[in-house]
């Protein structure tokens, strides 16, 4: 079996969560190659081929062009799988690849089983098995399923190009806001999430912060909601972080939470639903009325 | 100008959900349903653009599906939508993406919109495929996970939102395609009035075999509740106790309490 | 007979739910405890429409049928009965008899900053000494020139503090009794109108209870709703229409105290097991349900009959009764589910318990809905 793996590269370097995609092809015993828009400095860790395509000249975004490498690289290895990350990149530029394939594309692979690919589906409370038909498909999987996997070995560079007008321009980057609050220092974290039910209960959370000696962090629909500031927000569009213990305070754990938060020493969440997918990674899940049970449990602290 | 914004209407995430008897898909038995969210800044900022150009585009929302889909219409409807296209399907949910791309590509293809709008993916299948792919098959410019938008004479100008909270900004020229990200906006309520007039417009409703021509290219073969794998202690019953054994967990696994 | 909600009817029942989840609920408790609802609310309520759903778009209403009106003040009052009892006031009291017995130029007037929300409406009929026995009122008008001049006092008005537009009723002669009784729009801004008091409540108490003076107030003569003399009957009517708003109000109440005590009776574990598992549990929940249910059917079916045009006098009594006696029932059931903890305030259904109370007094005492139905009846 043969993948061809599509890397990542931002901001002058290969991405680490490319090797998750090394990571994913082990597990199906697949022979590797890989595409990538990089540069000759940055080449992953790998002994195979890499399809280098030169991002002086396409750009780190440039879908309609990225599209067209992985295609030239596609007619030269023949894969069975394309295999994005599930990632802004990816969910771009996959279905791009797939439709000119002719393909079927499979989304956010969490796992491989029998019978085909494991997907989550309704906000990560279920799951379901995906086949594809047809030769080559295209995947995508979701960050941090897989383990990252460093093949070792000196890649072999093959230069690809591609012609075409792209149909979008990529102007710049805008950084990400100034962190006010550092949480990659706090040694606890007590985030709150919809659970808490309104922005007048914000305080609350942030009492038992205070009286652990933590910091207050924040789950995304609570940031967009206006609740809490950006500057706390955990997650994959917010701060990756690894405190000591981690109290997640009405948060159902979608994954772009948990990828960062998941590493935390010690998880205890706290949630009206006990099949809430934070189970998954929580210590302790308290199945109770978040407004009950942080109230009550500050201030037996400060007893 | 004309612009389309195409919804689907999904059940409430708060549900409990079962396999149905075919084991590939949820049982809708007791599902109350609303409009994906991720759509609903879609249809927000559809609205939005059309009222930036004094009313003039023309605003059709489509959605693929049995009946019960006309209510989320209705919703866009009332937030600003001048007209609403109902692909009838009453089996939608065993369609692939692949052939849910087909069937709006080959609707925007006979009506030529100058502007698309999505959303990132839906909240239950969530395969985040559909609006670029429909992108791809009618040769539209793309770009996904939009959480700023703005447009001047036929220039597209959106923030990408990416990993580790920084932003991308990208340029495209219409006839373009954008999916849309939670947060972009903060979508309107429907107010009752305009819930009102929602009801004199127009809900062309054409059957799915008119615009579907495409097979499947992926199958569902099971649809199932998750494992738990989760190795952790679960504490139930009455809050004080909770917080006592809590407290002594965290004592006995941890430094934090000193 | 059909009786399942149309899809239009379903598609306000969602987004008034889901205006009221993001933005009513969150300030209910509030809203109780500084006797108050916030005035921002009040505007967001009127930007929504919920103030004219039942007033023709042409004098700035929503243009929707009374069963959309039932829906509405239903909703909200499952999460606040304050913000429930506001919007039925001001709509089935005040905004409509000026809709149903006002003229053209009246309706032009006054409609269009009632439905928008700006002003808010209340109605003026009790006094100290006359309550069920409206027909007794003693605050008295007199022609002068081209004004009225009305004189005497008014309580437990509803609304009556936001000094917006109001329907009061004042009699030319006592003699004549509800004969004597006409009907009069004013401004309640005018000179001479003086609050006494906001009262203090057992429940609704975000919702103005309010005592007037009415002191030499000099009003247009081209206020007068209706003809002279057919003010009791303009009271009537409203009132009629007005008892589906209670009802709705009401069947609210009791719908959000059920659905916590049924929350509550799932996740509370008492010998080992949730509280639902026992038959005495189980048995309140299926009396509390059964009586939300009557109410609501009666309730929809009054609105609907208004929607027809036809008669509903009938209906609209019983559907008050029914749906205040359910939610005075279902609330003090919830409270009982919740054990200690349905007494704490915390734990929303004391208040609710609390604003169930009054559906039973105001627009008519359950006692005079029962003369209503009875001499229907009997006749």
């Amino acid at each position: 079996m043969k993948v061809l793996l599509v890397g990542e590269y931002r901001d002058g370097k290969l991405l680490e969560s490319s090797y998750e995609l090394f990571g994913f092809a082990a597990q199906l015993g697949a022979e590797t190659a890989m595409l990538l828009v990089g540069r000759e400095g940055e080449l992953p860790l790998c002994g195979g081929k890499v399809y280098l395509a030169d991002v002086a000249k396409y750009g780190e975004y440039n879908p309609d062009l990225h599209k067209k490498l992985v295609l030239a690289a596609v007619a030269r290895e023949n894969p069975d799988y394309v295999v994005f990350l599930h990632s802004s990149y990816g969910w771009d530029l996959a279905p791009r690849v797939a439709v000119a394939l002719k393909a079927a594309q499979i989304s956010e692979i969490v796992a491989v089983v029998e019978g085909g690919f494991e997907l989550p589906c309704c906000n990560a409370k279920m799951r379901r098995t995906v086949r594809p038909q047809g030769a080559t498909c295209v995947l995508t999987i979701q960050a941090g399923a897989f383990p990252g996997l460093t093949p070792g070995g000196s890649p072999q560079p093959l230069q690809v190009d591609a012609e075409g007008t792209p149909g979008v321009t990529f102007i710049g980057y805008e950084a990400a806001e100034e962190k006010g609050v550092d949480l990659a220092k706090a040694e606890v974290i007590v985030s709150a999430g919809r659970g808490i039910g309104k922005m007048d209960n914000v305080p609350v959370i942030a009492a038992l912060a205070k009286a652990l000696g933590g910091e207050l962090g924040a789950s995304r629909p609570v940031v967009d909601g206006g609740w809490i500031d950006h500057g706390h927000q955990v997650g994959t569009t917010g701060q990756t972080v690894s405190p000591k213990l981690y109290i997640a305070c009405g948060i159902s754990g979608a994954i772009q939470h948990l990828a960062g938060m998941k590493k935390s020493g010690f998880i205890v969440a706290i949630n009206k639903d006990k099949d809430a997918p934070i189970g998954e990674v929580a210590d302790v899940l308290i199945v109770a009325d978040v407004m009950q049970l942080v109230p009550a449990l500050t201030a037996r602290l400060s007893r | 100008m004309k612009i389309l914004v195409c919804i689907k209407q999904v059940p409430d995430m708060e549900s409990r959900f079962k396999p149905d008897s075919a084991g590939v898909w949820f049982s809708e038995t007791d599902l109350a349903f609303r409009m994906n969210e991720y759509d609903e800044y879609a249809v927000e900022q559809a609205v939005r653009l059309k009222e930036q150009l004094g009313g003039e585009p023309e605003l059709t929302v489509l959605s693929i599906g049995p009946d019960r889909v006309v209510e989320a219409m209705k919703k866009a409807l009332a937030m600003g939508c001048d007209r609403g296209v109902q692909v009838q399907d009453p089996s939608v949910h065993l369609k692939d993406p692949w052939q849910i791309a087909s069937i709006i590509a080959e609707f925007a293809g006979r009506e030529k919109f100058d502007l698309i709008f999505t959303g990132l993916q839906s909240q239950d299948r969530g395969s985040a495929q559909v609006g670029v792919a429909v992108a791809e098959i009618i040769n539209y410019a793309c770009a996904t996970t939009v959480v700023a938008f703005e447009y001047a004479d036929g220039v597209v100008t959106v923030k990408r939102e990416l990993e580790g909270g920084t932003k991308g900004i990208v340029q495209l020229r219409t006839p373009a395609l954008v999916t849309c990200q939670l947060g972009l906006n903060v979508p309107r309520y429907p107010t009752l009035p305009n819930i009102m007039k929602a009801k004199k417009k127009e809900i062309l409703v054409l059957p799915v075999a008119e615009l579907l021509h495409e097979e499947a290219r992926a199958v569902t073969a099971s649809f199932y509740p998750r494992a738990k794998k989760g190795s952790g202690i679960v504490l139930e019953g009455d809050v004080g106790d909770q917080v006592e054994k809590l407290l002594g967990i965290l004592k006995e696994k941890t430094t934090v309490l000193r | 007979m059909n009786f399942e909600l149309s899809q239009d009817h379903k598609v306000l029942q969602d987004s008034v739910r889901d205006f009221v989840v993001k933005e009513i609920k969150p300030l209910a408790m509030q809203t109780d405890e500084e006797h108050m609802i916030p005035d921002a609310l009040v505007a967001k309520m009127g930007e929504m429409g919920l103030l004219g759903s039942y007033l023709p778009e042409e004098y700035g209403g929503a243009g929707m049928d009374m069963l959309s009106y039932a829906i509405v003040v239903e909703e909200v009052s499952k999460a606040c009965g304050s913000s429930g009892v506001l919007i039925s006031a001001h709509t089935s009291l005040a905004s409509g008899p000026i809709y149903s017995f006002g003229t053209e130029a009246q309706k032009r007037k006054w409609l269009p900053a009632l439905n928008s929300g700006k002003i808010i409406g209340c109605f003026l009929l009790t006094e100290p000494d006359a309550g069920s026995d409206c027909g007794a009122i003693t605050t008295s008008f007199r022609r002068d020139g081209d004004e009225y001049v009305i004189n005497g006092s008014k309580i437990f008005i509803t609304n009556g503090g936001y000094l917006g537009t109001g329907v009061v009723f004042a009699t030319s002669d006592k003699s004549l009794k509800h004969k004597g009784v006409s009907a009069f729009i004013i401004d309640l801004k005018s000179t001479g109108v003086v609050i006494l008091k906001n009262e203090k409540k057992l429940g609704i108490r975000g919702s103005y209870t309010t005592a007037f003076a009415l002191d030499n107030v000099r009003i247009p003569a081209e206020n007068l709703l209706g003809v002279e003399g057919q003010g009791f009957k303009i009271a009537m009517d409203t009132l009629n229409g007005g008892r589906i708003g209670i009802a709705s109000q009401a069947l609210g109440i009791a719908e959000g105290a059920f659905e916590l005590a049924l929350a509550y009776s799932k996740e509370r574990k008492q010998f080992g097991a949730p509280i639902c598992d026992l038959q005495a549990i189980q048995f309140k929940l299926a009396d509390m349900y059964a009586k939300i249910e009557t109410a609501k059917l009666m309730t929809y079916k009054a609105a609907c009959l208004k929607d027809a045009k036809k008669s509903y006098t009938m209906e609209s009594a019983l559907c008050k009764m029914l749906a205040s006696e359910a939610a005075t029932f279902v609330t003090k059931e919830a409270i009982q589910i919740h054990g200690g903890y349905g007494f704490i305030c915390d734990y929303e259904v004391e208040r609710m318990f609390r604003d169930a109370k009054i559906t039973e007094i105001y627009e008519g005492t359950n006692e005079v809905q029962r003369v209503v139905i009875s001499k229907l009846l009997l006749a």
